[in-house]
């Protein structure tokens, strides 16, 4: 990971601390592991944050959908929420779950939290802009942890047997799931599948970006290498303590300091 | 039923591009003037059930009408956490269309018995239940809900109930076959009431037919609450679905809290679990018997 984190990587991190200190809730590892992922599916899609039905848009899903912190700091940057609303997050009547709900947050276009559904469901989308013969295109942000599911290959499978070269899946690779069954070569396995497959520096948005605007035959597998609480060393050092853990005032200070040092 | 699934479907896939068909490897010779007809719009998409209806799902977000289609049980109850989750939670709209109903496949043994789809589907907020008794029943509940934008479970069986009824222009009505002003009221849904209607067109009994498990025809079921209400069913569901009336007195023939693994036809396991004519006879009396000796 030799990418500098933007100025944008580090305020929507910064957002995400101060959320989850205030609202006590958070995976912020997984959250932090995704930002630059989100940040450059977006910077490639046709979206407005002012019209987030609008007809001609593209399509963002988080699979993964424990990492709707980061998923909603990321929204809240491009002005689909307010930045105050996601100390919100997780709070009975809060619009902001711990996991996205696509008929509460602008801008989610599918609820997801079980693992394995949100990539299924968007080949679906993939092949109804195929069908219309639109130029839309559909973006899923997968964990590698999620990867374990069956769903997801089966879905992989249809898409590359489809040639739903209007998918990218972007691969959130940051082995998480070393812990019990490991994802190894994912990129040999996707290409395996009928991806076209590309590997990258998960925290790098040019190289994200550049992936992604590559021409394809069929679905695209963008393999992120990346890391989990990145930006702080506290979070990387000690995943398992910080996968769903609030930060107290002293360690939310920490934190902070961290993130300004990366 | 299945020829007039695909009869359906075409005549509304030639006045409607949002059509599409996908399949689960199963059917596909049948719809093989369909795949001609319209290309971009048929899929025989592969043994991958909870992928079908994912992609189901993400066809009616865009606005499509996604017909799915397979076997029973692997639709219903492999990929039940894909309907809850990827129709019911997100109030994606499609179609699921399935064959192989309770015993059909009696000789494929019990992976591919399936008689818990009705009760099951009939949990998901936001999801319509329906289990037509003929092709004809079949038909107009298609083309009265296929474009609803809601989850749609459609339960198709080979077998018939073989009676013309007529049950109104909008699906979810129930109907009075027999009787009216009995102390005992039979209720079935579904092509079991062949079976049902033999059993009892002698015995002093009212007969009440339902295809539709959900929504449920609430206002005809309690007009028969003073009455006992016997529920004959070769599945799970239509009983807990009568008892969303309160204040009823049901008892219940059908499935056993067991395993069915005879082989044979669906007529050899009616008959083994009191299913046939006769089974459903001996039961039916011997609830009247009840119902005379308590009125005493």
């Amino acid at each position: 990971m030799g990418a500098t984190m933007l100025p944008e990587g580090r305020e929507i991190r910064r957002s995400i601390l101060r959320a989850s200190h205030a609202s006590g809730h958070g995976h912020i590892p997984t959250s932090f592991s995704i930002i630059e992922l989100i940040c450059a599916a977006y910077a490639e899609m046709r979206h407005d944050p002012a019209r987030p039905d609008g007809e001609d848009r593209d399509i963002f899903i988080l699979s993964k959908g424990h990492g709707a912190l980061g998923y909603y700091g990321v929204l809240a940057h491009l002005g689909y929420l307010p930045v105050d609303e996601l100390s919100t997050f997780g709070a009975f009547g809060s619009r902001l779950g711990c996991h996205p709900d696509r008929k509460k947050v602008p801008g989610v276009e599918v609820s997801t939290g079980s693992l394995g559904h949100g990539i299924a469901v968007a080949v679906g989308m993939a092949l109804a802009f195929r069908i219309a013969k639109s130029p839309r295109r559909v973006f899923t942000v997968v964990g590698d942890g999620e990867a374990n599911e069956g769903s997801v290959w089966e879905s992989v499978m249809v898409a590359a047997h489809l040639g739903l070269n209007n998918l990218s899946i972007l691969l959130d690779f940051n082995r998480s799931q070393g812990r019990s069954l490991p994802i190894e070569n994912p990129a040999e396995r996707f290409a395996a599948f009928g991806c076209d497959t590309i590997e990258v520096d998960g925290h790098d948005l040019q190289a994200i970006r550049e992936a992604l605007s590559k021409p394809c035959r069929g679905p695209r597998a963008v393999i992120a290498h990346t890391v989990k609480g990145y930006g702080c060393s506290t979070l990387t050092g000690n995943v398992f303590e910080w996968h769903r853990k609030s930060p107290s005032p002293d360690q939310l200070a920490l934190l902070m300091a961290e993130l300004e040092s990366a | 039923m299945r020829n007039q699934f695909k009869a359906t479907v075409s005549a509304l896939a030639a006045q409607d591009e949002k059509v599409v068909v996908i399949l689960g490897d199963i059917s596909h010779f049948m719809f093989r003037e369909f795949q001609e007809r319209f290309p971009s719009r048929f899929y025989n998409m592969g043994i991958c059930e909870n992928a079908l209806i994912s992609v189901a799902a993400g066809l009616g977000a865009q606005g499509f009408r996604p017909f799915v289609h397979t076997i029973t049980p692997f639709l219903t109850e492999r990929s039940y956490e894909q309907i809850k989750l990827d129709l019911g939670y997100n109030e994606f709209g499609a179609n699921i269309v399935t064959t192989g109903a309770s015993f059909d496949y009696a000789w494929d043994g019990a992976t591919h018995h399936a008689y818990t789809d009705l009760a099951i589907l009939r949990l998901i907020p936001g999801m319509e239940v329906f289990q037509p008794g003929s092709p004809k029943e079949l038909d107009a509940i298609i083309r009265a809900r296929y474009a609803s934008g809601r989850p749609v479970y459609y339960r198709l069986s080979d077998h018939s109930h073989g009676f013309d009824l007529d049950l109104g222009p909008e699906p979810g009505k129930g109907v009075v076959l027999m009787g009216g002003a009995h102390p005992v009221t039979v209720m079935t849904a579904g092509p079991i009431l062949k079976n049902v209607e033999e059993a009892c067109r002698d015995l002093p009994v009212n007969l009440v037919y339902f295809n539709c498990i959900k929504p449920i025809d609430h206002e005809l079921i309690a007009r028969f609450r003073h009455t006992r209400i016997l529920v004959v069913h070769d599945a799970f569901g239509l009983r807990e679905a009568i008892c969303e009336v309160p204040e009823l007195r049901t008892a219940y023939h059908g499935i056993p809290d067991r395993f069915c693994v005879w082989y044979g036809t669906v007529h050899d396991i009616r008959r083994q679990i009191g299913l046939d004519p006769e089974g459903i006879r001996a039961f039916v009396q011997a609830r009247l018997g009840e119902t005379a000796t308590a009125g005493r």
